[in-house]
């Protein structure tokens, strides 16, 4: 985590997804004249799959290039402890992420009747959005020695989860329609954002979650 | 006393490639050992096996008794690693640097400061202690490595290319804290500079395209040195015996073979073994110009390839 406040990444990531959050709220408040995070939550999601590439790009590509992954394969440290370490200072810059966006609140509690448990269960839809698109990052980041590559090819995947229920319109076969509803983040996330805290979402981003940091610990062992 | 490393027919293989072949060796405590070899040998990958870096194709690789294969999160709390690379976090400051290491290599929160005091003293990092570590000249960095690799007191030192881009003053002291160090653990240093070896260690591994060629003392990898050390030269084939006579009288001659040239019977081969690095040959021309035909005169100067042809040679 050290590492990413001595370096412009979370400075400029917070800066950009604040600003970009800010001009979201502004523009649907206006638009809709209701004082809801709805649109904004959901801007705010779209906003988070891009900006999450940026976030994971150096994770493991970083010590890669600059020959630190020999120190952390040398210390006393187990693979799933580094994975763990690296995915939990990734969230950290998440979690201050949604913190400095609940600034968007203020006006909406002074001036207007917003449902909280909306709202809560929109940034809780968030933050496990976050959490599965960064333990996605960090998994391709540990794929190559490249940044960019890593970067590149994260941002298409995540593209792909947020995108991949529209296809359901193009799928007439019902068992692969609800596939690709089940696999779409875009999909559980609006629910979160419409108030409703199903089981089967917080779930299936868990499963992304475990799924990934797998992959990353058993692919940084087998590497060894 | 349990060896602090073992290597028992060790192998590493990447896809068909096979970059060490059955290596075996061991580093008591108390020891240094060299580990002697040209650049592209196998002396890092060796090294990385032992450390943790990477595992073993084939073979055991053990540390402080520990199987690397199994126990190497155990046997990682008993080393400190060096790699060729210092491998260091440029945006942290040097003190922050060694308290991340520290607190991951296990030292007690109550000892880090002294830790890192007696670290920073040995490796003479006390004026660099709050600079970023980008900021750091190439001997500081690598001063640094050494000082995360000394962090937590490990049994046993692994130190790939130790001195590398230091200054002579820096090369002094870091043998120094190898010297110092190596009295109670084990060091297994890494280099292709013969000198080092022949300076600090109590043997030396010598390696060569992924194959352990030979362990021995410094005092016979210097004679191996000695004998490579040579100024061959033709000369026409008469009066030998006068000629072998004359060649001894120069000084810092050790011995002098003749052999008969084989492309040519009036000619003769004359190799002369020397401890000398200065301009020898032109006494050695005078000489021989003053009564034979001299055709041909080189230096043959000891590289590493050299030594080892002729440790082969020797062990036959």
């Amino acid at each position: 985590m050290m590492t990413y406040f001595r370096s412009p990444i979370a400075y400029f990531l917070i800066s950009v997804f604040l600003i970009g959050t800010g001009y979201f709220f502004l523009y649907n408040v206006f638009l809709t004249s209701t004082a809801t995070m709805n649109e904004t939550l959901k801007n705010m999601g779209i906003l988070l799959i891009t900006l999450t590439p940026v976030l994971t790009m150096r994770i493991f590509s970083g010590e890669y290039s600059g020959k630190t992954m020999e120190l952390l394969s040398t210390l006393p440290l187990k693979t799933w402890q580094i994975v763990l370490g690296k995915y939990l200072g990734a969230i950290s810059i998440l979690f201050l992420m949604t913190l400095t966006s609940c600034i968007n609140l203020i006006p909406i509690y002074l001036y207007g009747n917003p449902y909280t448990s909306d709202i809560i269960s929109g940034y809780m839809g968030f933050f496990l959005l976050g959490m599965a698109c960064i333990a996605i990052g960090q998994l391709f980041s540990a794929l190559t020695h490249n940044q960019i590559v890593a970067a590149l090819v994260t941002l298409p995947v995540l593209m792909a989860f947020w995108f991949i229920g529209y296809m359901q319109n193009m799928q007439s076969n019902v068992f692969m329609q609800n596939l690709l509803g089940y696999l779409s983040f875009s999909f559980h996330y609006g629910d979160f954002i419409r108030g409703l805290l199903r089981s089967e979402a917080v779930t299936y981003y868990l499963l992304v979650i475990a799924t990934a940091l797998i992959l990353n610990t058993s692919y940084l062992k087998w590497r060894r | 006393m349990k060896d602090a490393i073992v290597l028992d027919n060790v192998s590493k293989r990447y896809g068909p490639k096979e970059i060490i072949h059955n290596i075996s060796f061991k580093v008591g405590a108390g020891e240094i050992v060299g580990f002697l070899g040209p650049n592209g040998a196998g002396k890092t990958t060796t090294m990385k096996m032992i450390a943790g870096s990477t595992a073993a194709t084939s073979g055991k690789v053990e540390v402080s008794g520990i199987n690397m294969a199994t126990r190497n999160y155990e046997a990682a709390k008993k080393i400190g690693y060096l790699p060729e690379q210092p491998p260091l976090y440029d945006i942290l400051e040097v003190s922050s640097y060694l308290k991340f290491v520290a607190k991951t290599k296990g030292v007690n929160k109550k000892n880090i400061n002294s830790e890192l005091n007696r670290v920073i003293e040995a490796c003479k990092l006390e004026r660099v202690f709050n600079t970023e570590i980008y900021k750091l000249s190439k001997g500081f960095r690598q001063r640094l490595g050494l000082a995360q690799a000394l962090l937590g007191k490990p049994e046993v030192l692994l130190l790939d290319e130790p001195t590398a881009g230091l200054d002579p003053s820096q090369i002094q002291e870091t043998r120094e804290v190898i010297r110092r160090f190596g009295k109670q653990h084990a060091v297994l240093l890494s280099t292709h500079i013969l000198s080092e070896v022949t300076l600090i260690c109590s043997r030396v591994a010598i390696i060569n395209e992924g194959r352990l060629l030979a362990i021995d003392s410094p005092e016979g990898l210097q004679k191996a040195s000695q004998q490579a050390n040579r100024v061959s030269l033709i000369a026409s084939n008469k009066q030998t015996s006068q000629l072998k006579e004359k060649l001894l009288k120069i000084k810092n001659i050790l011995s002098v073979e003749i052999k008969k040239n084989n492309k040519d019977n009036k000619k003769i081969s004359v190799d002369c073994y020397t401890d000398d690095t200065k301009n020898i040959e032109s006494e050695i021309a005078d000489i021989v110009t003053s009564k034979w035909d001299l055709f041909y005169i080189e230096r043959k100067n000891p590289t590493l390839e050299n030594i080892f042809l002729q440790y082969i040679k020797e062990k036959k």
